[in-house]
């Protein structure tokens, strides 16, 4: 099992920080903030030749001379310096290396690739993993280390999620904006120049990972993309992969004198062997985002029918026309389940599907008695479940959130959204996003995207089509 | 390496009639009299190509005559090509021309290529605008389950016309043996860099190959 060596870079008893500093101008100082702050709880080393104490903590002079083993090296010091010491980790016995130095292949100049080779070199001799070199590093949230140089990285929610990216900046980009989003991470890791771990290895580690139950991975191109491939196709059913491919450039060779030569571009190419390996696309950062929460908290669709609820018409309105677009369809009611709704609707409004739940503003019960209808009906695969907020309505998130709490697990998903002035309704639809099966999305068109996507996931890996 | 080299027209469609694919039947004719008497063996109405090592886009040329129904309109389909021929190639070498029966159904083109990171990948679409012009198609990397045969007929947005759409009744399971069966000739043949059969004639029966061109290598390195 090749990702069984990442275990000790990921979970590590003990960690040293080489090129530790207390000078705010170095990233070795974010580093150690980001470890005393992240609240880590192993042993923490600072290496610096300066000596004394840094954050704190006794430093020294260098990793040969730190009398405890050390499973992770983070690596901080200019890229000169770095086969030396890489030299002294595989000595030292670390078990692997975050190699946050940057100077190596993405530079212009053929040095920074040539001194990744060696490096590379040193590293497979000693058998050492290497995050990078040019990462900002990884966070491994339930195990409670932030090996990384944003120390607001320890702020990110717990949850069923891995992100591996290729770019430090996505992490920093999609991360950031995961924190407003309620999005729950188990992992996060910048894969930077890729010395020699790679996508497939990580996939491998994640599948045997328990905390991971999505892995979204932020692509710009791979060597042998095949292997992730084969990696991705054994995970099949044991873990949900999707990903963002970025660089999509250029298109076939127009030079080919074949028709299929000029019209196979790269990302053509990628797009078919995503869905080959059972990896969901997507096509932005919000739909990752979106989709991958989804996927952790949601119960799968086993159909396409969907019910539309909505406090107000119009959202229920775009809402309704995603579906569609998006190659869902709108469920037909049981005449039960009307009876349900209609008994608690008064006429005013659309009762069939979407359903303007609108009349029943100040009752949040009969809203979430609504809902409970349209779940019950065996001709509803999933719910979209829209909320706009006006004065009058002010006790409805506490009612479905009660309603919430009290109930057992969803079977089939609901995803919701809540609009409404900042401090109303925050605390109510925090405590409700991503409890039994329940997701909370911004609008209405990416709660539609996000089931469909749900769809789509199913029968990817039920060998369907879309 | 050895050099590569094209495998065009009726040697192409043998190669691949050796490899056990159905090819619409074609015979090669020198002139005009010899087209007429090829077209009585096959049955009218037939379609006339050009044949030529110095032509790959026929069509572009003038070098395609299709259901031609009859001696006379034979006959003049020669010419016509000859002619064309003369005209926009005047230092080619015009060998005469392929006489085929007339292919029927929905066309569709599958190729396949040697990519520099994925090796090789098989393309689907529908022939003709769908893929020239819409860019209709889809990929896969070689080998293909069934499961990727399906999505990729179902996933192009011209999937209704081979659905029936246009009342040409396509079985779709033949289908998608007939793509499983061109990721197993390049996997068992990884000489063949790239090839396209552009059309294949889809209907109820037995998807039928009606043009052929392969690039041909030597020994290559396997895929990655």
């Amino acid at each position: 099992m090749k990702g069984e060596r990442l275990k000790g870079l990921f979970s590590p008893r003990s960690v040293a920080v080489i090129g530790a500093s207390n000078n705010f101008g170095k990233l070795g100082y974010h580093v150690m903030k980001s470890l005393v702050e992240g609240g880590y709880s192993g042993g923490i080393y600072p290496v610096n030749p300066k000596g004394g104490e840094i954050w704190g903590i006794r430093s020294y002079p260098s990793l040969s001379e730190v009398p405890h083993p050390v499973d992770l090296a983070i690596i901080a010091v200019p890229a000169a310096l770095v086969p030396p010491v890489l030299e002294e980790c595989g000595r030292k016995g670390v078990k692997g290396v975050v190699m946050i130095t940057a100077g190596f292949r993405e530079i212009e100049a053929s040095e920074g690739a040539e001194l990744q080779e060696r490096v590379r070199e040193i590293a497979d001799r000693w058998g050492l993993p290497i995050i990078g070199p040019n990462t900002f590093g990884f966070v491994n949230l339930p195990f409670g280390i932030n090996a990384t140089f944003t120390p607001e990285f320890s702020r990110m929610e717990r949850g069923g999620v891995a992100l591996v990216s290729q770019s430090g900046g996505f992490c920093h980009l999609s991360g950031f904006l995961a924190m407003k989003q309620g999005v729950g991470f188990s992992k996060v890791v910048g894969l930077g120049n890729r010395a020699n771990v790679d996508f497939p290895e990580m996939l491998e580690y994640l599948g045997e990972d328990p905390d991971t139950k999505v892995i979204a991975l932020y692509i710009e191109g791979i060597d042998e993309p095949r292997q992730l491939m084969d990696v991705a196709r054994r995970l099949r059913g044991k873990k949900f992969v999707l990903a963002y491919k970025a660089g999509r450039g250029k298109k076939g060779d127009d030079a080919s004198r074949f028709h299929t030569g000029s019209l196979a571009g790269n990302y053509r190419i990628w797009q078919g062997a995503l869905r080959q390996a059972g990896i969901l696309e997507v096509n932005s950062t919000e739909e990752l985002l979106d989709t991958a929460k989804a996927l952790s908290s949601s119960p799968l669709p086993h159909g396409r029918r969907m019910a539309v609820l909505s406090s107000q018409a119009g959202p229920g309105l775009i809402a309704s026309d995603r579906v569609e677009d998006e190659g869902l369809e709108l469920a037909r009611f049981s005449p039960q389940t009307q009876r349900r709704i209609n008994d608690i609707l008064p006429p005013l409004a659309i009762r069939s599907n979407p359903v303007d739940t609108g009349p029943a503003w100040y009752d949040p019960g009969a809203i979430v008695r609504i809902l409970e209808a349209v779940l019950d009906d065996e001709g509803t695969d999933g719910v979209l479940f829209l909320n706009m907020f006006a004065s009058a309505n002010l006790r409805l998130a506490q009612g479905v959130r009660e309603y919430m709490e009290k109930r057992e697990e969803l079977r089939k998903p609901v995803i919701a959204c809540f609009a409404f002035p900042p401090g109303v309704w925050d605390e109510e639809v925090r405590r409700m996003d991503r409890r039994k099966g329940f997701v909370v999305l911004p609008t209405p068109e990416r709660a539609a995207r996000a089931m469909a996507n749900l769809w789509r996931m199913k029968l990817l890996l039920e060998d369907g089509s879309p | 390496m050895m050099e590569a080299r094209l495998l065009l027209g009726l040697d192409a469609l043998s190669f691949l009639g050796g490899k056990g694919f159905s090819i619409l039947r074609t015979e090669f004719a020198r002139d005009a009299d010899e087209a007429v008497q090829a077209a009585w063996r096959l049955g009218f109405p037939v379609t006339l190509k050009v044949s030529s090592p110095d032509v790959l886009h026929k069509t572009e040329l003038g070098g395609v005559k299709a259901k031609l129904r009859g001696e006379e309109e034979v006959r003049e389909g020669f010419r016509e090509i000859a002619e064309a021929f003369r005209a926009r190639r005047p230092e080619g070498r015009f060998e005469g021309v392929l006489v085929q029966e007339q292919g029927d159904g929905v066309e569709v083109i599958v190729g396949t290529l040697l990519d520099g990171q994925f090796g090789p990948v098989l393309m689907f679409g529908l022939g003709g605008i769908f893929a020239e012009v819409l860019e209709d198609v889809t990929f896969r990397i070689i080998p293909i389950e069934r499961k990727d045969a399906r999505q990729m007929i179902r996933e192009l947005k011209g999937y209704p016309l081979l659905a029936g759409a246009r009342g040409i009744q396509v079985d779709l399971e033949r289908l998608e043996d007939f793509l499983l069966k061109v990721s197993r000739l390049i996997e068992d043949n990884p000489q063949i860099l790239e090839m396209d059969l552009n059309p294949v004639f889809l209907s109820r029966g037995e998807p039928l190959i009606c043009d052929a061109r392969m690039k041909m290598g030597g020994p290559q390195k396997a895929a990655p």
